[in-house]
């Protein structure tokens, strides 16, 4: 058996073949970045435990993710958040965890997306299966787990083909196959969605330059979010989410924490779906009443509107730079954050 | 730790850069894979090296005495105590919400209102396999089988060498333990090939297995509705294929991280699907397992040399708890029922109704054992009977207007798979790949190497667990 000969022509050949593959990839676009998956996400919750008083912790859904910068508050503040905001996601299985699990009792920015803060509390509804599946993961996460995680950040960080992307970016052999559509025995009636953030280590996302300059990219996006106002879905549960919410929220303050309620921007068709189904007098107001903490709409402060959000519901990354600062210099007025 | 993860290849090089150095002698080299095995273990939960621990510590002392002891009855309390222990963690960790579910539905089932909360005991990885392997060898001290090992570090060694701790082949003392003495050092071709067998082993889990067809059976098992027949067929079928790429994968990874040590272990899939009935399924589908249970289990209860009655008898024993070993649901039970009965129509046949097999027929014989088989599998995933039941109805069309939740390509994909799958089977069936290797050219060799380590690549696995760590 010749073994070394087969052995040298297959490495020969592989390493021929992946850098080909990562050149193809590069060549249409797709460039080296971090997967926002549960593992990063587990990373940065774990530093929570051991934050002192005057830090801050981001929690949401994607427009917190998107709109605050971590490098700007950073800059202005001196302290950088830890983001554990989640597309998609209510945020009070985070806030759940945080308050119940862990020590720490500094301030909580918690973005309200009355949509999906007033979503649901039901644990198998998307909403807070995801965050919830976060939560569950950072505790019961393995020592190889971890390890494995550590050890794929090099590998993210060099090569574009290596990414968790699914759907139309999806770049991974599974997503590339699951592309192929012949005939229409089964129709999925979602249009194509495109990942239009980009996520560094430390969580800070932005978003991703195409969607300022392509149009029709950014418009596949707004198709996304048409597809969800049709499709309706269950209606808010205002009333279990509420108790939910300021039963931890009691137990916060009681340890001493804090907390900030902020409304991030949005416009046009988001925004009037959403001042229908979750209209601000009777959900935001009175979650601001009855939660007692200071509440931040973007609506009542004229330097927190007019930004450009391609899609609707975030901003764009320069225009998050300038909403993080605008925020943090009323924050410092208000004194909601120590002002160094 | 699994085989497809990135801290498995570190864990690896490392190994095999001890292993080989000269810095270590071969006692220091056993100790140094002992204590990998342990890590191997532990960096999915350090505790349960414990129960590992007990287990070896246990059945050490167990063999020990039954070494030396010449007291029947005092050699049964070894052997009584070895399996107590073994068979104590298997029940209380795998069995224990099982037998608490069952015995409040029998209280109920009489009109005692009784409930009880759910233990929720986490299932330590691999338990059935390391329990078993291990019993295996007071067993044969007991019958006087096998000779005691040698020293506590080679048994600690061969109850916890990390290849194949988790999920098998389920080894014999006699195959492994004697290994251990002498040093053990691969060749270069043996070293390559193991090499080889580990890349294989890897494709089958993450690119067959995960990226190909879990989807699929994942979607058609997971799904509420009422199916219609072709998308409960493919959903199969697609579980078939993938608990053989998944389970066969781990098995030949095992094999191959083995030899890269200079480790032989035996061989635990000899091409299954292209099996020419059920006897000969069993004989090539997880061989270790099977050949335990008949080692252990049908040939104490009496085998083949009771009559007819009894043998029948024998094996539907054997075959449900064999389902039983796999998973502690009722499902499973039926999924080795299956089987057993399997077993009993074919001795029946082969008794009343003999025919000889040919080249013509040994095809079609081969295919419809693969679909009987595929029936068992639906028994075998389906979380409840509901499920099952739903999905047989569909597959036999029993049920009408079934609802469609699989894209042509898929159909087409899947089937395709399965196809080339049987195929290999059939033609591989009397053969190995080390005899197709010696007669490939080196370069083609290396241009299907090749091909399996880019698939690997860009499947980039994202580090799915095997199926078998849950039994």
């Amino acid at each position: 058996m010749k073994l070394k000969k087969s052995l040298i022509f297959a490495i020969a050949i592989t390493l021929i073949a992946t850098i080909g593959w990562e050149l193809y990839w590069r060549s249409n676009g797709f460039v080296a970045s971090v997967d926002d998956n549960d593992a990063l996400w587990a990373v940065e919750r774990a530093k929570v435990d051991k934050l002192s008083k005057d830090d801050i912790v981001l929690i949401g859904s994607s427009r917190v993710h998107f709109d605050i910068q971590l490098d700007k508050w950073k800059e202005k503040t001196g302290r950088k958040p830890i983001q554990l905001a989640c597309g998609g996601s209510s945020p009070l299985p985070i806030f759940h965890d945080i308050v119940n699990t862990s020590s720490f009792n500094g301030t909580i920015l918690v973005g309200v997306t009355p949509p999906l803060f007033f979503s649901t509390t039901f644990p198998e509804a998307q909403p807070w299966a995801w965050p919830l599946a976060r939560v569950n993961h950072f505790h019961d996460r393995t020592f190889a787990q971890r390890l494995n995680h550590q050890l794929s950040i090099p590998l993210q960080n060099s090569f574009a083909y290596i990414s968790e992307a699914q759907g139309v970016d999806g770049l991974k052999l599974e997503e590339l196959i699951g592309k192929v559509k012949i005939g229409e025995r089964t129709i999925d009636p979602m249009p194509p969605f495109h990942d239009f953030s980009v996520t560094r280590l430390d969580r800070n996302v932005r978003m991703k330059k195409r969607m300022e300059t392509d149009t029709t990219y950014a418009n596949t996006v707004k198709r996304v979010w048409q597809f969800f106002f049709e499709s309706g879905g269950p209606p808010p549960d205002k009333k279990s989410t509420m108790e939910f919410f300021l039963k931890d929220l009691e137990k916060f303050k009681e340890k001493g924490g804090h907390v900030i309620l902020l409304r991030c921007p949005s416009s046009d068709v988001f925004r009037e779906i959403e001042n229908k189904i979750t209209p601000r007098d009777t959900v935001w107001d009175e979650l601001v009443a009855k939660a007692g903490v200071k509440a931040y709409h973007f609506e009542d402060y004229p330097q927190l509107q007019n930004f450009t959000l391609p899609e609707w519901s975030h901003l764009k990354a320069d225009h998050a730079d300038y909403f993080t600062e605008e925020l943090i210099k009323i924050l410092k007025q208000d004194n909601e954050i120590p002002n160094q | 730790m699994l085989f497809n993860s990135l801290s498995f290849i570190l864990f690896l090089i490392i190994v095999l850069a001890l292993y080989y150095s000269k810095i270590l002698n071969w006692t220091n080299k056993k100790r140094m894979l002992l204590l990998s095995s342990y890590v191997f273990y532990g960096m999915w939960n350090p505790p349960l090296v414990i129960l590992l621990w007990i287990s070896t510590m246990i059945d050490w002392t167990a063999g020990k005495r039954l070494a030396v002891e010449e007291n029947q009855k005092k050699r049964k309390m070894w052997l009584m105590l070895s399996m107590f222990v073994n068979l104590g963690f298997l029940g209380f960790f795998k069995y224990g919400d099982f037998l608490l579910e069952n015995f409040v539905t029998i209280v109920n089932s009489v009109g005692i209102d009784f409930q009880a909360k759910p233990m929720d005991i986490l299932l330590p990885m691999g338990i059935s396999f390391y329990t078993f392997q291990t019993m295996s060898y007071t067993i044969d001290m007991y019958k006087r089988k096998t000779e005691r090992a040698r020293t506590f570090l080679d048994f600690a060694l061969y109850v916890t060498f990390f290849p194949q701790l988790v999920a098998g082949p389920i080894v014999r003392a006699k195959d492994l333990i004697t290994q251990f003495y002498e040093e053990k050092k691969a060749t270069t071709n043996q070293f390559i090939w193991g090499l080889f067998l580990l890349t294989i082993g890897l494709f089958q889990k993450v690119v067959m297995a995960d990226t190909l067809l879990a989807g699929t059976s994942d979607d058609v098992f997971g799904s509420t509705k009422l199916l219609h027949g072709i998308d409960a067929w493919v959903g199969t079928i697609a579980f078939s294929g993938q608990i053989f790429f998944d389970f066969a994968g781990y098995s030949t990874c095992a094999i191959g991280i083995a030899l890269m040590l200079g480790i032989i272990l035996p061989d635990n899939f000899k091409y299954p699907y292209a099996s020419l009935g059920f006897s000969d399924l069993w004989r090539r589908w997880h061989i270790s397992l099977s050949s335990w249970l008949r080692d252990y289990l049908y040939i104490p209860l009496g085998g083949n040399r009771h009559g007819i009655t009894r043998l029948y008898a024998a094996l539907m024993i054997t075959m449900l708890l064999g389902g039983l070993w796999h998973g502690a649901a009722w499902t499973f039970m039926v999924w080795g029922g299956l089987h057993g009965t399997y077993l009993i129509l074919e001795r029946l046949q082969r008794r009343f109704l003999p025919f000889e097999i040919t080249k013509w027929n040994g095809m079609f014989l081969a295919f419809i054992t693969f679909s009987c088989v595929n029936i068992t599998w639906v028994f075998f995933r389906a979380r409840t009977f509901e499920k099952a039941w739903d999905m047989i109805k569909s597959m036999f069309y029993m049920q009408t207007g079934g609802e469609k939740i699989l894209d042509t390509f898929t159909i087409i994909k899947v089937t395709t798979v399965i196809a080339i799958l049987f195929l290999c089977h059939w033609f591989m069936r009397n053969t190995s790949m080390k005899d197709v290797s010696l007669k490939t050219s080196p370069y083609v060799l290396g241009v299907v190497w090749a091909i399996m380590t880019f698939l690997l690549i860009i499947a980039q696995g994202s580090g799915e667990q095997f199926i078998y760590f849950q039994f």
